[in-house]
């Protein structure tokens, strides 16, 4: 048989798997996109708080989990905690892992929006009558939030393309799959050019929603600045 | 009972007093103008007065209570205390409508339909229902200013804080500010205004409050400063001495 006839083959065989492996990776993908998200506004509300203690934590927090790679985070979590009593699901690691990352992230993209607002639309808002919270809700997260779209969709397409290392902490995610095909047949060429082209389909789905995303808001951008 | 009672203040930033004892004071339906040279303390006196800044020392009193004490909330103090800032300060990413709404809403609790009536109501007080639609960016700078103002007059305040109110407007533009204020004025709005523009000064206010290096150093009638105060800085502020010279 040839190369291809094998390896079909097996992808037949193995299709149910696979699938239920890209099911497993769009779960991930999906619920650390919104922990993550959630996260990183919580992280971005503390870390431009009035309270210079409440600020520098969440401002750390932020280095901290930017500037620790990602898969060091999992191992720690996934192989670390076990031995201090501390065992759960791949899952949950993979969630967890992934939720502090992204949510550090986040608020770092959310931050630099909050940098470009005008900051005597906060003083406005005090002088009216609001108090931190009501501020934060109407007045800074609905334009941070618009103008850190391309950044926050960004980050959803790597939300995906990153979900691939949990196979490392052993959560058969997608990618672990397409590796027992691989190793199966011994086709990896081509059993890593289906997870390529797979990966790509459906970065293409979230570029293609993140683009009418933003130029209906480009719209709306264009009109709240006049042009 | 005068509305606000200043008496004392003091506001100190390091080892630079922005307010170095500060008396004055407001009377309802008044039109304060305080004037003086740009850093004499201005901008600081009218945070001041709704805890924008928190004084270092003396006493506000508004309608006979103090404001500074710690018992004062705050945010109700600042829901009677319209402030329209010298930038206009607009939320860009609402509505001139929506602009004026957030706090009857959020603040007042009236409803959609309630917030909605009283800004429109205050918005055509102001020549601004046909642009009520319009974010901050497609409107001018007046018409930026008359929204800042409708927002204020919304909440019914007691009292409307001016800050440099023509300084970013074109010059042309002084005369439409000096008759918005006279309107205000004969409608019973009690406004305290602080610049440092003569021409708009002279238009709305028969004496004025004069404040340099933090205090008060004269209060009465505009032509009295220029003429006939007894320091040289007030009359020369005020133009005295430039206009005796090219006469």
């Amino acid at each position: 048989m040839s190369g291809w006839a094998i390896f079909l083959g097996d992808l037949v065989e193995q299709s149910p798997l696979i699938v239920s492996g890209l099911v497993r990776t769009l779960q991930l993908a999906v619920t650390v996109s919104v922990t993550g998200f959630l996260l990183g506004v919580v992280v971005f509300y503390f870390s431009i708080s009035r309270n210079r203690w409440l600020q520098s934590f969440w401002r750390a927090y932020i280095s901290f989990f930017i500037g620790m790679p990602l898969i060091v985070l999992l191992f720690l979590m996934y192989f670390g905690l076990p031995q201090l009593g501390i065992r759960t699901t791949p899952f949950v690691v993979a969630t967890v892992g992934f939720t502090l990352n992204i949510g550090a992230y986040n608020a770092a993209y959310l931050t630099t929006a909050y940098n470009g607002l005008d900051p005597v639309e906060i003083d406005a808002a005090w002088a009216q009558g609001f108090n931190d919270r009501q501020i934060f809700r109407y007045i800074i997260l609905p334009q941070v939030l618009r103008l850190s779209v391309p950044a926050l969709t960004n980050q959803c397409i790597n939300n995906i393309k990153d979900s691939s290392v949990a196979f490392l902490i052993q959560y058969t995610e997608f990618f672990a799959r397409v590796q027992e095909l691989a190793s199966t047949n011994f086709q990896f060429f081509k059993a890593y050019m289906l997870a390529a082209v797979v990966y790509l389909l459906l970065v293409s789905v979230i570029v293609l929603l993140a683009r009418q995303l933003e130029r209906r808001l480009l719209r709306r951008e264009l009109t709240t600045k006049g042009v | 009972m005068a509305l606000i009672e200043i008496r004392n203040l003091h506001k100190t930033f390091g080892t630079h007093h922005a307010l170095a004892g500060i008396n004055l004071e407001v009377e309802e339906f008044d039109l304060k103008v305080v004037m003086g040279p740009s850093g004499c303390g201005k901008s600081t006196l009218l945070r001041c007065l709704n805890r924008l800044v928190e004084p270092t020392s003396g006493d506000i009193r508004f309608r006979g209570e103090s404001t500074l004490a710690a018992s004062v909330d705050v945010r109700k103090l600042r829901q009677s205390i319209g402030f329209v800032f010298q930038q206009f300060a607009l939320y860009r990413h609402l509505t001139a409508l929506e602009n004026v709404t957030l706090g009857l809403r959020k603040l007042r609790g009236l409803s959609k339909a309630e917030s909605r009536d009283k800004a429109l109501f205050e918005l055509n007080r102001l020549d601004m229902a046909p642009h009520k639609d319009k974010y901050p960016a497609q409107l001018s700078g007046g018409q930026k200013q008359r929204v800042a103002i409708a927002r204020a007059l919304a909440m019914d305040p007691a009292v409307v804080l001016f800050d440099e109110p023509t300084s970013a407007l074109d010059p042309l533009m002084v005369r439409e500010v000096a008759e918005l204020f006279n309107r205000l004025r004969r409608e019973n709005v009690t406004m305290l205004c602080v610049t440092h523009d003569l021409t708009l000064a002279r238009q709305i206010a028969d004496s004025v409050v004069f404040l340099d290096e933090g205090v008060v150093k004269a209060e009465s009638s505009i032509a009295h400063m220029v003429s006939e105060h007894a320091e040289v800085q007030v009359r020369n502020f005020f133009g005295g001495d430039d206009m005796a010279q090219s006469t």
